[in-house]
């Protein structure tokens, strides 16, 4: 084996390259999300079994997820937790300064506009998502994606546009049901736990409660979820490095995409109430 | 179900590994520098959005009932008793515990595990111990970190974009929030820590069935350690609730 020669400058080099393959990433990450989208078409119309395939599978979970119920037991499950911690929180610092009675206000306007959408981001995320980087991974690393290409396959339509739409598909039932968790359980640990009257906690959520904040906490969900889906199917796709390169890709998507989506609810909640805050406290 | 008692079984044997002698300080230090390197950055990049969405949403709030001036208040009592807790669960399941899994999970596939018991040397003691408490530390001051990037970023969004006086903002600061909420915060990061070390490395130990078992092994660390901290931060913060009352 021959000894390459010996570089002028080698530290400078080495940074340099590791900035323009930085740089590069950048790019074919674009490259790739470009394609994802737009052959989102081709998906539908040509791998339609593989994405009904998918919509199932997604809604299920993969592998030991599915013995506790699958995605919708999850995000459920975290929703109905964070609903409970605006019950605990709320009601406790609300009767701090003496006005417990409003913890159904802040169940109807906390839950709807910050906590919902965050919390089944972070689950669509762990659950959809990283499950979407291990199979792609795996699929990669046995050189299965190789070989749908070899047999004329279109991969990324059919792996990955096909994911991101299931994922949009399945976000819907998911968040109604994850929002429908967190209103519950603050009420029920507000009236039940802490013994608020249920007439006071429906009254102030059924005053404050706004219908177009929901309408527009689900389109959050769902744009999160087309951001989500993207990111944990391009660190799959491009996996390598072994086992244990397809563990890093999951962990590096699930770091990226979180990060990714907690922005795109900023952006999103930001345009939305920045100018109008669309707050009729007089009722 | 037994994978439930296979996680306790370990778990127990973790921290009755933790008090015998020989401590792999070595790997200790090592892994701490790990997680800490992998969770800072996440950590920066996500606490900044949180806080700033739970101030402008608060914000919006308290300027409609004209209480502009405490929303320092408000700002605070996100972020010490739920943000910073929160972060610092997604950071240390999403990033750290990860990393640690599809670490652990490549060793198990290449048998290396088996390799260090042939060899007489336990797992639980040379690998798993250090990481769960390094992961434990790192959570530990990983939730000062968040907080304290969370009230800056607080104060800066509140003064300087929705123009609420900055000190009234300081002022309220300590208004709902005190000494013991910060504890309870600290022990809440703590927590999460040692939960989720302790479920990545479970689920690293006991992989199989190649890359897509690794791949499965990492996305069923991230679901369950994000659904036992969700439990913990519950339990804590009703318990935490209680005790300062």
């Amino acid at each position: 084996m021959s000894v390459a020669p010996s570089t002028l400058y080698p530290r400078a080099r080495r940074a340099r390259n590791v900035a323009a393959a930085r740089w590069h990433r950048i790019g074919t990450q674009t490259q790739f999300y470009v394609k994802t989208l737009t052959s989102m078409g081709d998906a539908v119309v040509n791998y339609r079994v593989e994405l009904i395939r998918l919509i199932a599978q997604m809604s299920l979970g993969t592998g030991a997820l599915t013995l506790v119920g699958g995605t919708i037991v999850i995000v459920g499950f975290l929703t109905l937790s964070a609903g409970a911690l605006i019950a605990v929180q709320g009601y406790h610092s609300l009767s701090n300064v003496g006005i417990e009675a409003l913890t159904g206000f802040i169940a109807a306007y906390l839950n709807v506009r910050l906590i919902a959408p965050l919390v089944a981001g972070i689950g669509l995320a762990a659950t959809i998502g990283a499950g979407a980087t291990a199979q792609l991974g795996a699929m990669r690393i046995n050189e299965e994606i190789d070989a749908l290409e070899v047999i004329g396959v279109r991969s990324v339509a059919y792996l990955a546009s096909s994911r991101v739409i299931a994922g949009i598909i399945v976000v819907i039932p998911l968040y109604s049901l994850a929002v429908l968790m967190s209103f519950l359980a603050a009420r029920v640990g507000t009236t039940a736990v802490y013994g608020q009257s249920p007439g006071v906690y429906d009254h102030y959520f059924n005053t404050f409660f706004n219908p177009v904040d929901l309408a527009w906490s689900c389109v959050t969900a769902m744009a999160m979820a087309v951001v989500i889906m993207l990111v944990h199917t391009y660190y799959g796709y491009s996996a390598s490095g072994g086992p244990a390169g397809v563990g890093e890709a999951v962990g590096r998507a699930v770091r990226t995409s979180l990060i990714a989506a907690v922005f795109v609810s900023l952006a999103i909640t930001l345009s939305l109430y920045g100018q109008a805050p669309n707050l009729n406290l007089s009722g | 179900m037994t994978g439930v008692g296979g996680f306790f079984a370990m778990s127990a044997d973790t921290v009755w590994a933790m008090f015998r002698p020989p401590f792999a300080w070595r790997e200790f230090f090592k892994q701490g520098w790990f997680v800490a390197r992998v969770s800072i950055l996440p950590t920066l990049l996500l606490s900044i959005p949180f806080t700033v969405m739970v101030v402008f949403i608060t914000n919006i709030l308290l300027v409609e009932i004209g209480a502009a001036d405490i929303s320092g208040s408000g700002a605070a009592l996100g972020a010490v008793t739920q943000i910073g807790p929160m972060v610092t669960v997604l950071v240390i399941a999403g990033a750290a515990a990860t990393a640690m899994c599809a670490d652990l999970g490549a060793r198990t596939i290449r048998e290396e595990l088996d390799a260090m018991r042939v060899m007489g040397i336990d797992p639980i003691e040379a690998l798993v111990v250090p990481r769960v408490l390094a992961a434990t530390l790192v959570a530990l001051l990983l939730s000062p970190l968040v907080t304290c990037v969370g009230l800056t970023g607080g104060f800066v969004f509140s003064v300087f974009l929705q123009h609420v006086t900055p000190g009234a903002f300081v002022g309220g600061l300590t208004l709902l929030v005190g000494l013991p909420e910060v504890v309870i915060s600290l022990v809440k990061a703590a927590l999460f820590g040692f939960a989720a070390s302790l479920i990545a490395c479970y689920k690293g130990t006991s992989v199989d069935g190649g890359p897509a078992g690794v791949g499965n092994a990492v996305n069923e660390t991230v679901v369950f350690s994000f659904v036992a901290l969700f439990v913990i931060n519950v339990i804590v913060t009703a318990v935490g609730v209680k005790a300062t009352t």
